[in-house]
């Protein structure tokens, strides 16, 4: 099938009563065939803008448009879109091949028309057995699947997903991520996806929309919210484990700077030339952002001082955890070392960084500094 | 709680739930077999020594005077009664279910404005007992603003009834609706229906136990109804069994076998009923505490 | 760019919910307008006015001098008396025999299934019936209780259970509980298996035995059935009527108020007194449903 369709949300805003406002200003577009992810934390608001695309909650203001056709106003059934749930949503009276035909059947589709879409999805998802089994006589993936093949067989012009996955164990849950690119890819409609995992989010999304507190807080590629996170927000969501954060400070060092971090000094004469945000921050605090895997303990680079608080072994490399000397009591980094680090709890040692890699952000906006 | 003391306990509690529960339904059944000779009889006669079926002949074919002691009764008027009962039962059970289905799905689910005010309402019509309203009804019935009077008919007593358990039905459903996942619906919407549709191809089938369960209670209280026909029905064109009932209590003295077994009677569809759907009614009335 | 919307509720699909949403609703509101609330309206009306010529009065507005007649009249505050040992005394053995039974039959048991179709059975039947099959036990001649009390020489002649004294209204009240337990159990039942068996689990591993469990655990946990319990005892024991009727028919040593307003409307034809005695109620009943739902929103808090 050719990649057709376009979902348009623009200047979308959702209050409701009580004044909480769940969306704010969100802009964005799915490209025809893209894999679309909205994430974020529980209450951002990627379920609430969902649900208004899909037609199921009242604009408050802004614009929703699929395949430039303007829908905000219309009901559910008139704009074309299909809508996989989180809890599959399948009808419990119904067979499985009866759930597929639903949509169909309501459209007043020709019978052999429908038959012909339904075995020929039930096929793409291995679901020919299952036809006549009614929801509660399934597993909780084939149940999924069964969701997905109601949504299949419509031919949609969008695709809306709302966490999916996750009501499965977690093994099932990474064998169908699988399964839904594969299907997507088929179908080629422009699916926005929701979910709070951020692991889902990168690797299933052609481009993620980061959403907190409504607001969207950036719109990229995987790597790009990956290597360049816009904020200190989208920098600790996004990467397992978590980037650390912590408070530090830059001086001027002769043409450079140094960061002091804790009891650290790391030198960095060519930071300001790459950074020149950071020239207005000399002198002052900063956020410091390092990403677990770019700590090290082959002393190339800048060191710190740290007391092991506890390792974790994951068989092929190490998770440490590292109290930074002259820091606050608890505050600990998370480090993924190579298992020849040779590190043992409670000993004092030294880790290294590269400074090129770090990342920093105004302490209370949080916004990058590039 | 295994210990030996605490199962003989446990056992004697529930021996006395049984006993308690169906001993009187069981003195019935036996009165119902004596005569009138055997329930006068000293020592007492648990069992009828002579076990006969005179009691349902002298009931549902009329006696005279002399021979049953004292009540008199006309051929057919206790099968009439049945009948009556049995058709207010089913018609108001239908009117009630499809009244409260919609109101319970509309205020449940819809969130529609005012839809706590029409809550708050029908809940409290339920507790106002039904006796401040029986006596003005009475005049309402008999002086309706359009049509005849509807004292002693069988659409003036559904109405009432409908009035009368309209709300328990709701209040009922509504518990329920409450707890359903509202996504089948929402995937109806998405589907391509419009919300009348969702409501009766997903919603309704949704409700289907809570509905069957409601239904069983519904019956079960219009059968049981009492006062309301007591005070509105005069002839055998609506007098329903329980207050024909009524009728074999003497003044003086009572043949025990003839009311014994219009007792009976009157109570095997109810106790059918009850046992057939045991699990459903329990559920729903367990579930809505 | 095309100017965002600001609209609040004029989407197409809110308008459509809001027409369904009151046209489902319109059925049942015009049933209980036109048969509850109206007639509740004329009532009140009623109430208010004279009995008219057929009382030797002249008819017209009289205010609450019905109300007032009806609280110093000697029968009627009989009447209220019995309703209330009627409640208090139904309540309480409801109450009790409650939760024995929930507890009886909280944990799974062989034969646990018919036992639960059995203890319904007495809700199932019309109360007029349940009155009917109780009958025989209370008769004054040759009734079981008698016969039974007789032939153990406890008693050496029949004795009339239901003429005079505390007796008679102890003995309805039986009538009236064995067929109300049945829902009360099932309301402490539900409460019970609301209750996660984590809980006394802890408990047991702290050093509890039964009984403590029972009187720290259970019983507090209970709280809220037996709030409901109680309101719903209450509702239906306050309008007791059937099993009187059929057991005692409208004699005075056992009149409710129910009874005692069917005798004034009915047999005497007083639709004021009688209307007033039915309003003075359905106050007195509002004021406690009101009172046991704070109670019961309290003790959910």
């Amino acid at each position: 099938m050719t990649a057709t369709g376009t979902i348009t949300l623009e200047s979308v805003t959702k209050h409701f009563p009580g004044g909480v406002v769940a969306v704010d200003d969100l802009s964005l577009e799915v490209q025809p065939g893209e894999f679309m992810v909205l994430v974020g934390p529980s209450g951002c608001g990627k379920t609430t803008a969902l649900r208004m695309v899909a037609g199921l909650e009242p604009v408050t203001e802004g614009q929703i448009r699929i395949n430039d056709r303007v829908v905000t106003r219309l009901p559910p059934r008139d704009r074309d879109i299909a809508m996989v749930f989180q809890n599959y949503a399948l009808y419990a009276h119904m067979t499985v091949r009866n759930n597929m035909a639903f949509g169909l059947k309501m459209a007043r589709m020709p019978k052999d028309e429908i038959r012909r879409r339904v075995d020929e999805a039930a096929v793409m998802l291995g679901l020919t057995e299952l036809l006549n089994r009614k929801p509660r006589q399934l597993s909780g993936g084939q149940r999924q699947r069964v969701a997905m093949g109601r949504a299949i067989v419509r031919e949609p012009s969008a695709f809306l997903m709302d966490e999916p996955l996750s009501n499965l164990d977690a093994k099932l849950r990474v064998e169908m991520r699988g399964e839904i690119i594969r299907v997507q890819r088929r179908i080629a409609a422009p699916t926005l996806y929701v979910t709070h995992d951020q692991t889902e989010a990168m690797t299933m999304g052609d481009r993620v929309a980061i959403l907190r507190d409504g607001l969207l807080q950036q719109l990229g590629t995987p790597d790009q919210v990956y290597d360049r996170p816009v904020n200190a927000f989208v920098a600790g969501f996004i990467g397992s484990p978590s980037m650390n954060l912590l408070p530090a400070g830059l001086e001027a060092d002769g043409d450079g700077c140094a960061i002091s971090v804790g009891g650290a000094r790391l030198a960095a004469p060519r930071l300001l030339e790459q950074r020149p945000a950071l020239r207005g921050y000399l002198g002052k605090p900063v956020t410091l952002g390092i990403r677990p895997e770019d700590f090290g303990t082959d002393g190339d680079g800048g060191e710190i001082d740290v007391t092991v608080a506890r390792l974790e072994s994951l068989g092929s490399e190490l998770v440490a955890y590292l109290a930074p000397a002259g820091m606050a009591a608890d505050t600990l980094l998370t480090a993924r070392l190579e298992r020849r680090a040779a590190l043992t709890e409670g000993s004092a040692t030294r880790v290294n960084v590269d400074v090129e890699r770090l990342y920093f952000f105004d302490p209370e906006s949080g916004a990058a500094l590039t | 709680m295994t210990s030996p003391g605490w199962r003989i306990a446990k056992l004697v509690a529930v021996l006395a739930i049984i006993v308690w529960s169906l001993g009187p339904i069981l003195i019935g059944v036996s009165t119902s077999l004596s005569t009138q000779r055997e329930v006068n009889a000293i020592p007492t006669r648990w069992v009828p020594h002579h076990p006969t079926l005179q009691a349902y002949h002298d009931l549902l074919g009329g006696t005279s005077n002399q021979r049953a002691g004292g009540t008199v009764t006309e051929a057919g008027t206790f099968t009439r009664s049945i009948y009556n009962s049995a058709i207010l039962s089913a018609v108001s059970t239908s009117f009630i279910l499809i009244f409260a289905t919609m109101a319970a799905y509309a205020v449940g689910r819809l969130r529609f404005r005012l839809g706590g005010a029409v809550l708050a309402l029908l809940v409290g019509t339920m507790i106002v007992p039904i006796f401040v309203v029986v006596v003005s009804l009475f005049k309402v019935l008999a002086e309706p603003p359009v049509g005849p009077s509807l004292i002693d008919t069988k659409g003036g007593l559904v109405l009432v009834f409908i009035a009368t358990l309209t709300p328990l039905a709701t209040w009922l459903l509504y518990t329920q609706v409450r707890e359903m996942p509202t996504e089948p619906e929402e995937a109806a919407l998405i589907d391509g229906c419009s919300r009348w549709k969702a409501f009766v191809r997903i919603v309704v089938p949704q409700m289907s136990s809570g509905i069957a369960a409601v239904a069983a209670i519904m019956m079960l209280s219009v059968w049981g109804e009492f006062l309301i026909p007591l005070l509105l029905t005069q002839t055998m064109n609506a007098k329903p069994v329980t207050v024909q009932i009524t009728e074999y209590v003497g003044k003086y003295t009572t043949n025990y076998p003839i009311l014994a077994a219009a007792g009976v009677l009157a109570l095997i569809p109810p106790a059918l009923l009850a046992l057939a759907l045991n699990k459903r009614i329990t559920g729903m009335l367990a579930g809505s505490s | 760019m095309p100017k965002p919307w600001n609209r609040r509720g004029g989407d197409r699909t809110a308008r459509e919910t809001q027409i369904l949403g009151w046209l489902f609703v319109i059925p049942s509101l015009i049933a209980v307008a036109a048969l509850v609330l109206y007639p509740m309206a004329h009532g009140w009306w009623q109430s208010m006015n004279s009995g008219g010529f057929l009382f030797g009065e002249k008819p017209g507005y009289v205010g609450l001098r019905n109300y007032r007649d009806v609280i110093n009249d000697p029968v009627s505050r009989e009447a209220m008396a019995h309703t209330l040992w009627y409640v208090l005394l139904a309540v309480s053995l409801e109450l009790v025999l409650g939760i024995l039974v929930a507890v009886t039959l909280h944990r799974v048991f062989r034969g646990r299934g018919f036992v639960l179709a059995v203890l319904i059975l007495p809700w199932a039947l019309p109360s007029v019936v349940s009155g009917v099959l109780w009958k025989r036990v209370f008769d004054p001649d040759n009734g079981l209780l008698n016969s039974l009390l007789m032939q153990l020489h406890v008693i050496n002649q029949p004795h009339v259970w239901l003429a005079a004294g505390r007796g008679p209204i102890v003995y309805i009240t039986l009538v009236h509980v064995w067929g109300v337990l049945p829902l009360v159990s099932l309301i402490f039942l539900a409460g019970l298996q609301s209750i996660p068996d984590e809980v006394y689990s802890a408990s047991a591993v702290d050093g509890a035995g039964p009984w403590r469990q029972f009187r720290h655990i259970t019983l507090p946990l209970l709280r809220p059935s037996m709030a409901i319990a109680l309101t719903v005892g209450t509702l239906l024991a306050i309008s007791i009527f059937d099993e009187i009727y059929v057991l005692n028919g409208t004699a005075l040593n056992t009149r409710s108020i129910l009874i005692q307003v069917y005798n004034t409307t009915f047999a005497q034809a007083d639709f004021a007194h009688g209307t007033a005695l039915a309003f003075l109620l359905a106050a007195i009943t509002a004021v406690l449903g009101a009172l046991y739902a704070i109670a019961l929103r309290r003790s959910t808090v």
